[in-house]
């Protein structure tokens, strides 16, 4: 189980800030930064610039996502933003908008 | 896990969070929290924030001020600086708290200050009760007067009898500053 978990059911608006990995089910407005991983599930909603680790996203991201290493936008993700990172994938069905940089 | 939230040991939170949820602390938290689901903050956990929830159960350190709707739980190491009001309220041996602690049936703010206005209400109210229970006589309005200058008679002169008693075996600590007072004055007034 990750170590810091936003539940379905509960927004934080601000900021947080963890070496550990984070899993969002529900609602974060501010800002991101995960070094150990992140993970945005069906259902939750990020408004926030994100710094992380292994990102992999089927939820709804707003901002800017920057990654030490790769980034998977799954199946219903919708992320709007700018991506940076050293790999990234888009499976079929995500949405997306904004810039891809790959150069790390 | 289906509605639970988990702030990590290491994660660092500043902001507020809202919801159903019930959440669990173990690191830092800088904010607000207002849920209506439980509230854990473990030992591992520094909240500084208002923190109001169903169920508060804590074992770490919260400064800010704790509301429940329906217990809180300090357990054992568990550090509170700030007011703590719930139905029901428990304090385990070896937890600290310093604040105003309330329990009993959830009011509102504005609903608990007028209950502590009526709370000093009793007084005059039980003063005005007398007087028609006086007035109820023939001779009600010039027996008012005299009753009611009794009553503020030995108010007024308390201190003059603390102050003579004083000279006696009495030595009550209260009267001491308006003597100091008014012996300042007086030195004052010399110089």
């Amino acid at each position: 189980m990750a170590s810091t978990v936003i539940g379905a059911n509960i927004t934080i608006e601000g900021e947080l800030v963890t070496d550990e990995d984070v899993v969002v089910q529900g609602t974060l407005r501010g800002k991101l930064s995960a070094k150990d991983g992140l993970v945005v599930e069906h259902g939750g909603v990020v408004e926030a610039d994100v710094n992380a680790g292994p990102t992999q996203i089927a939820g709804a991201v707003t901002g800017n996502i920057h990654s030490t290493d790769r980034v998977d936008l799954q199946n219903g993700a919708k992320v709007v933003g700018n991506v940076k990172a050293t790999r990234i994938t888009i499976a079929d069905g995500a949405q997306f908008k904004g810039n891809v940089d790959m150069d790390v | 896990m289906v509605d639970h939230s988990v702030i990590g040991p290491a994660a660092f939170v500043r902001g507020r969070l809202t919801g159903t949820s019930s959440l669990e602390v173990h690191g830092r938290l800088e904010g607000d929290i207002d849920l209506s689901g439980d509230v854990s903050i473990q030992s591992s956990g520094l909240v500084a924030a208002n923190v109001a929830g169903r169920r508060i159960v804590v074992r770490g350190a919260v400064k800010g001020d704790l509301t429940a709707t329906e217990a809180i739980e300090m357990e054992t190491g568990a550090r509170v600086v700030g007011d703590v009001r719930a139905p029901r309220i428990s304090i385990a041996p070896g937890a600290l708290v310093r604040g105003f602690v309330t329990t009993g049936p959830r009011e509102d703010a504005s609903s608990k200050k007028t209950s502590r206005v009526a709370a000093s209400a009793p007084a005059p109210t039980f003063a005005a009760a007398h007087r028609p229970a006086a007035g109820s006589t023939s001779t009600a309005a010039p027996a008012a007067p005299p009753r009611s200058t009794p009553a503020r008679a030995p108010e007024a002169s308390t201190p003059a009898k603390a102050r003579a008693s004083m000279s006696g075996s009495r030595v009550p600590p209260l009267p001491v500053v308006p003597t100091r007072k008014k012996g300042a004055k007086a030195v004052q007034k010399k110089r």
